[in-house]
């Protein structure tokens, strides 16, 4: 047994926040637990390592240790997020009794209806700003119909969200910058009431339960702060990703449209390639060797779902974006007790997009990707379409 | 091998049915049904694929 091995990196640098890739490479190969003293965290990078912490909550606790910063483990207390079963199993019950695949079954032709509709006008225009346009435009409208959101709610979803996701990150200027942003999102899901929300949305359906009795007193605004601050700038970075994915690699759009079956497995080998999120946080409970190498009680743990997804020794010719290889167990959306709660309505959004990208496009001619660095959400902000070959 | 649900954990996401259509179903209510909790040898490494892609570990082999 030994320690792990050390590197001085900084996790959440600007250039390593844009394209993280070759840092979780060297990461790899120093080990499947290496101590960032910069960061004061032990980051995961290996598949197996990362697979086994997810599905480990005993030794690995979410509770006040999700995030890189203390104010926004504070913030979190109480979240299914941030805590460990038996407190967790029944506030994420709550969360997901109305966002688990079941409950969203109903919303599914709604979704593809608007989906074809935007990529249809889209493709029509010949060019367009995929991010602004397509990768935003969808989750939002989705989001804000799901939980019954008018106004100037709506108008502040996109930086609440990404505010939300922001703080996550160490102590850094972006996060100084992002809260008082995140503390406008809280402050509104604090004071929100029934009649605010759109009748019979899924929103409003969230505080009738909670006058009801049905669940705790004042759980009805963590819930939709949850819904806003996970399920936003997530699925955006999923979708532009998508786009720039299929942008760059054509013959993998053929792939997927000589074979729509493949829908499925081209979102789930985006989310392999491209990981939307960047770094988690866990604390052990106890001392735990991983790969010989021993991780003290009470570490901070970085889990970096990107580098486990590109781990060769679980996928083949990993730095390769293959549809067909359908990579069912990648790392991105989590596992186990802690698994993206918001899963089910995400396949919903980026199928839509992916079969209705696959009915209509067959080639997609685009500019420079911009990126700008991000704690914890990795995007693109902007993504100029020059050119659609229709189908 | 006896497959085992944690059904207050399923949330219906359904990637056990598409690996192992055979052993398992979502009903019409979108809850997950154990068609053969009792796996054959022959379906070992379906149960076994099944349980892997639960993406919340609400199935195990036991």
């Amino acid at each position: 047994m030994t320690t792990p091995a050390t590197d001085d990196l900084d996790l959440f640098a600007d250039e390593l926040l844009v394209d993280p890739y070759p840092a979780y490479a060297r990461l790899r190969e120093l080990g499947d637990v290496v101590h960032l003293p910069t960061n004061d965290v032990y980051a995961l990078t290996g598949y197996d390592a990362i697979r086994s912490a997810l599905g480990d909550w005993e030794t690995y606790s979410s509770a006040g240790a999700i995030g890189f910063n203390p104010m926004v483990n504070e913030a979190l207390t109480g979240t299914s997020l941030s805590s460990d079963p038996p407190v967790h199993t029944q506030l994420r019950a709550t969360l997901s009794e109305n966002l688990s695949p079941r409950a969203l079954r109903g919303l599914k032709d709604t979704i593809e209806t608007k989906a074809d509709a935007l990529v249809a006008d889209l493709v029509e225009r010949g060019s367009f700003e995929a991010i602004d346009e397509l990768a935003r435009e969808l989750p939002l409208e989705v989001v804000a119909d799901l939980i019954g959101f008018t106004g100037h709610v709506r108008a502040n979803m996109l930086r609440w969200g990404q505010a939300a996701m922001q703080v996550i990150g160490p102590l850094n200027q972006r996060t100084a910058e992002s809260f008082p942003i995140a503390g406008e999102l809280y402050g509104w899901c604090s004071t929100v009431t029934a009649v605010e929300l759109a009748p019979g949305s899924v929103g409003r359906g969230i505080f009738d339960a909670e006058v009801r009795g049905e669940i705790p007193p004042g759980s009805a605004g963590h819930i939709i702060h949850q819904y806003l601050g996970a399920g936003i700038d997530t699925t955006i970075a999923a979708l532009g990703n998508v786009i720039a994915l299929f942008a760059a690699h054509p013959d993998q759009l053929a792939a997927v449209r000589s074979d729509p079956a493949l829908v499925p497995a081209a979102f789930n080998e985006a989310l392999r390639f491209w990981a939307p999120v960047h770094a988690w946080g866990r604390r052990t409970t106890r001392e735990v060797t991983i790969d010989g190498a021993v991780v003290p009680e009470g570490a901070q743990v970085a889990i970096l779902f990107g580098a486990g997804n590109r781990d060769p020794r679980h996928y083949d010719r990993p730095d390769e974006f293959l549809v067909e290889r359908n990579p069912v167990d990648h790392l991105s959306f989590g596992y186990g007790p802690h698994g993206c709660a918001g899963q089910g309505l995400a396949r919903l959004e980026v199928h839509a997009v992916i079969a209705s990208l696959a009915k209509r496009v067959s080639r997609l001619s685009v500019g420079d990707a911009v990126r700008v660095p991000s704690n914890i959400t990795r995007s693109i902000e902007e993504l100029p379409v020059l050119e659609v070959v229709p189908a | 091998m006896r497959l085992v649900l944690d059904r207050p954990r399923c949330e219906g996401h359904g990637l056990c049915e598409e690996a192992a259509p055979s052993l398992m179903h979502l009903d019409d209510d979108g809850e997950l049904v154990l068609d053969v909790p009792e796996v054959a040898d022959a379906d070992t490494a379906v149960a076994q694929a099944a349980v892997r892609v639960c993406p919340v570990a609400a199935l195990r082999l036991s």
